[in-house]
């Protein structure tokens, strides 16, 4: 982006409703390059850590580009008294934000339904049979909200449930792309999903070669769904090689 | 405002002061209810469904000795002329629903439907071994729920309930003493009203709301807003039970013709 | 919750295995649709689909409002999802919550499109009376009376059919001295605009049961699914949308396979909608 005025005043409304409108038509053009300099079909930089809470049985920290996400896993515990018997566990998800999450204080908008996403982009990768009358609880928090932030709630909290040793069929990495007129942008920025014209997000366990939650919205060819899955599918495979690697690291350092 | 005009003495939807709105009653609407019903009065449209009798979900509600009748009042979002947003379980609709399942309850013979292992194992445990005393917790309590929903709300949805829920209690097969029916009635422009709409009802005037047992001729619901000069009343509920009684004949013609239509099918 | 026996469950896989149902249609038949409009006289818009012995109402409200300061050139929108305790005791009380707000969701990301708006089903710049200052809301209410499988896609037609049905208020409006008063709108009681309707999608839900997947799975089948895929489908061919439920993973050829054979079997859904909304056009008409 261009060098930050030395004095910070808070832009007028009409001034970001102007560079929406310019950013919108750079999106339309066909080669454009984007606002950190990253390639179309280049991820954010990863960084992943486990045990980032102590109190928790499990935990992950994440962070893609500016997106920062910890996640801590509970249990398996007691259900609570209320619930009914059941031969399998249960899984509990709940997302929340910060209120410093977004750079405007307390507008982290449309997260109501993350909870019940990542529940049920897990709950296929889980053996809950494992755990029977007990349950796990996930509480993801954002700290930063940077673009993309469901893709990374899933893979962090996938990490923090590998690292609370709860038997998983495989990890759950997950990656979304962005469409723009003709072009597919991977790992959008939260300025790029503001002006997207559509977005698929895909869950999957790679080395199953299976896909737990796909959600799709705007308008696409079939064509253009098969490029764009072939190009999450190929980078939610990368992204586990990653996860794979910061847990065996976790696992031979000395304690 | 003019509530009956003083020349023709017609209403302002140009009914006189002692007609009723049209009725109508169809059974059968919920495939997936024991019993289902809906109720038109005008442009008041309501369905209920019975689902029941059935094992009493929470295990502290249970009652001795007799079924337990619940009920759910709900109306749409859209059942009224603006449009909003009604959070579940509000004042009213709680106090409708209470209203709706006393006067149902009041009619439902709710002491046949017991639990009839009851008594086996009683009997069991007087001839048999102390240890079936274990069998004891499993027996089972009867509830029966009447869910109702608005769809379109133009005054008089509780009488409007009370006789889609009495349909419908009908179509499941649930035991009744008799059938209950109910009207409401009102008291403008010193005329005692019909059957009042929307209009006529938020006029703020008396709304005498009846429930009778048609055959046994007893009331089981009264309910009156604002106040009424004695001898008034008695003309005012007089008037409600005149349409109580009709709605009962109509909703008698309903059933019938509906048990008419099962036997067809049945080929009998 | 719908309780089967194991020979049920037996019979249900087994007839899925050899095409043919237990209510004697082929994995991918629908049940016959029923359709009738204007069932709310006091909204602008209203239809009741009926799917088998699914039952939805949905009715369309235009009210008057600003649009929001993002997007000044579009009118808005809103899908609310209500699950009637008529349709099952289990939404009872707040029961009926959970499912009717994954209900709204997922209609809300198959009909609004993306973010900035392409690929929505419902023009909304067409909503849009006075730009930045007025603007018709669209209150889009769906209630559930009767539940038997398949909601979503219920529901999406209930929609699309209400939407034909609709007819927003024409409007003249007198703009105020300066740029900044709210300007004065006039509707008229009389004249209402048609909405087009070419656009808006119909959700086609393929269930996977055992290793099939079949559409219009009723509530029997649905309890013994693994999982299903909405897929929103327009008249041209492409996708709206996409939404997973159930917790099984799929492969991934699986999914394109499924969207393949969604386009193939919504264009039949979306022939037979029409013959029926004409046919209910017709009828309302003679009434």
């Amino acid at each position: 982006m261009a060098t930050n005025p030395s004095t910070y005043s808070p832009s007028q409304s009409s001034e970001r409703k102007q560079l929406q409108q310019q950013r919108r038509r750079l999106f339309q053009e066909t080669d454009w390059t984007r606002f950190d300099g990253r390639g179309f079909q280049q991820c954010r930089p990863a960084f992943l850590k486990t045990g980032a809470a102590s109190a928790a049985s499990g935990s992950a920290f994440a962070a893609f580009g500016a997106t920062k996400v910890i996640v801590s896993v509970f249990g398996p515990r007691e259900s609570k008294k209320a619930m009914l018997y059941s031969s399998t566990g249960r899984l509990n998800c709940n997302v929340s934000y910060t209120a410093f999450s977004t750079s405007i204080r307390g507008q982290s908008s449309d997260h109501k339904e993350y909870s019940s996403m990542l529940h049920k982009a897990l709950e296929g990768a889980i053996i809950l049979e494992t755990f029977p009358k007990t349950t796990v609880d996930v509480f993801a928090l954002v700290v930063e909200s940077g673009g993309g932030d469901l893709p990374v709630i899933i893979t962090c909290a996938s990490l923090a449930l590998a690292d609370a040793g709860i038997m998983m069929y495989d990890l759950v990495s997950s990656v979304s792309v962005s469409c723009f007129g003709r072009n597919i942008v991977i790992d959008p920025t939260s300025e790029e999903e503001a002006c997207q014209d559509g977005n698929l997000m895909i869950t999957c366990m790679p080395a199953r070669n299976e896909v737990t939650q796909v959600t799709l919205t705007g308008e696409w060819s079939t064509a253009k769904i098969n490029e764009a899955m072939e190009l999450c599918l190929d980078a939610c495979s990368k992204l586990a090689e990653i996860m794979r690697s910061c847990l065996k690291e976790a696992a031979s350092a000395p304690s | 405002m003019e509530y009956v005009d003083s020349l023709t003495g017609f209403r302002l939807d140009g009914r006189r002061p002692n007609d009723m709105r049209q009725i109508r009653g169809e059974i059968g609407v919920v495939a997936k209810a024991d019993g289902s019903a809906l109720f038109e009065m005008g442009n008041t449209k309501v369905i209920a469904a019975i689902y029941g009798p059935r094992e009493v979900q929470n295990k502290g509600q249970q009652a001795n000795n007799q079924a337990l009748v619940r009920c759910e009042y709900s109306m749409a979002n859209f059942s009224t002329g603006d449009r909003t947003r009604r959070p579940k379980g509000d004042r009213r609709s709680t106090e409708i629903s209470l209203v709706i399942r006393q006067t149902m309850e009041a009619c439902i013979l709710t002491h046949l439907m017991p639990h009839s292992q009851v008594i086996l194992i009683e009997f069991l445990v007087h001839i048999l071994l102390k240890f079936f005393m274990y069998f004891l917790p499993k027996i089972c309590f009867l509830q029966i729920d009447i869910f109702v929903q608005v769809l379109q709300a133009d005054g008089g949805t509780r009488s409007a309930c009370i006789n889609a829920a009495t349909l419908a209690l009908a179509d499941a097969g649930i035991p009744m003493r008799d059938i209950v029916t109910s009207c409401s009635a009102g008291y403008l422009s010193s005329t005692p009203l019909l059957d009042l709409n929307y209009i006529e009802d938020s006029a703020g005037g008396p709304d005498v709301t009846v429930g009778i047992l048609a055959k046994t001729d007893k009331v089981t619901l009264l309910q009156m807003d604002a106040k009424l000069p004695m001898d008034i009343f008695e003309n005012v509920m007089q008037l409600a039970i005149e349409g109580c009684k009709a709605i009962a004949h109509y909703i008698r013609g309903v059933l019938l013709e509906n048990t008419k239509q099962l036997e067809c099918r049945r080929g009998i | 919750m719908v309780g089967l026996s194991a020979g049920e469950k037996h019979f249900i896989y087994g007839g899925i295995a050899q095409d043919l149902r237990t209510d004697g249609r082929q994995r991918l038949h629908y049940r016959p649709i029923s359709v009738e409009i204007g069932v709310i006289p006091q909204a602008n818009g209203s239809s009741r689909v009926r799917l088998g012995a699914t039952d939805v109402i949905v009715s369309i409200k235009a009210e008057l409002g600003r649009p929001s300061s993002l997007h000044p050139d579009k009118g808005k929108v809103a899908i609310f999802i209500d699950c009637s305790p008529t349709a099952a005791p289990m939404f009872e009380g707040r029961g009926g919550e959970e499912l009717s707000s994954e209900l709204s969701l997922a209609l809300q990301r198959c009909l609004l499109g993306g973010r900035s708006g392409a690929g929505a089903g419902i023009d909304l710049s067409s909503l849009v009376i006075v730009e930045g200052k007025v603007c018709w809301d669209l209150y889009i209410d769906g209630l559930v009376v009767s539940s038997d499988g398949n909601l979503l896609d219920a529901l999406a037609a209930a929609i699309k059919v209400a939407l034909c049905n609709t007819g927003i208020p024409k409007t003249t409006v007198n703009l105020g001295a300066s740029p900044n008063d709210q300007p004065d709108v006039d509707v008229s009681d009389e004249e209402f605009l048609q909405f087009d309707t070419s656009g808006v999608p119909v959700i086609v839900t393929l269930t996977k049961v055992g290793r099939h997947y079949i559409v219009d799975a009723t509530s029997e089948e649905e309890s013994q699914m693994s999982s299903a895929v909405s897929i929103s489908v327009n008249r041209h061919g492409q996708i709206c949308g996409l939404t997973k439920r159930g917790g099984a993973g799929l492969d991934p050829s699986v999914i394109l396979d499924m969207i393949s054979v969604a386009k193939h079997v919504g264009e039949q859904l979306m022939s037979s909608l029409d013959s029926e909304i004409a046919a209910a056009e017709a009828s309302a008409e003679d009434q």
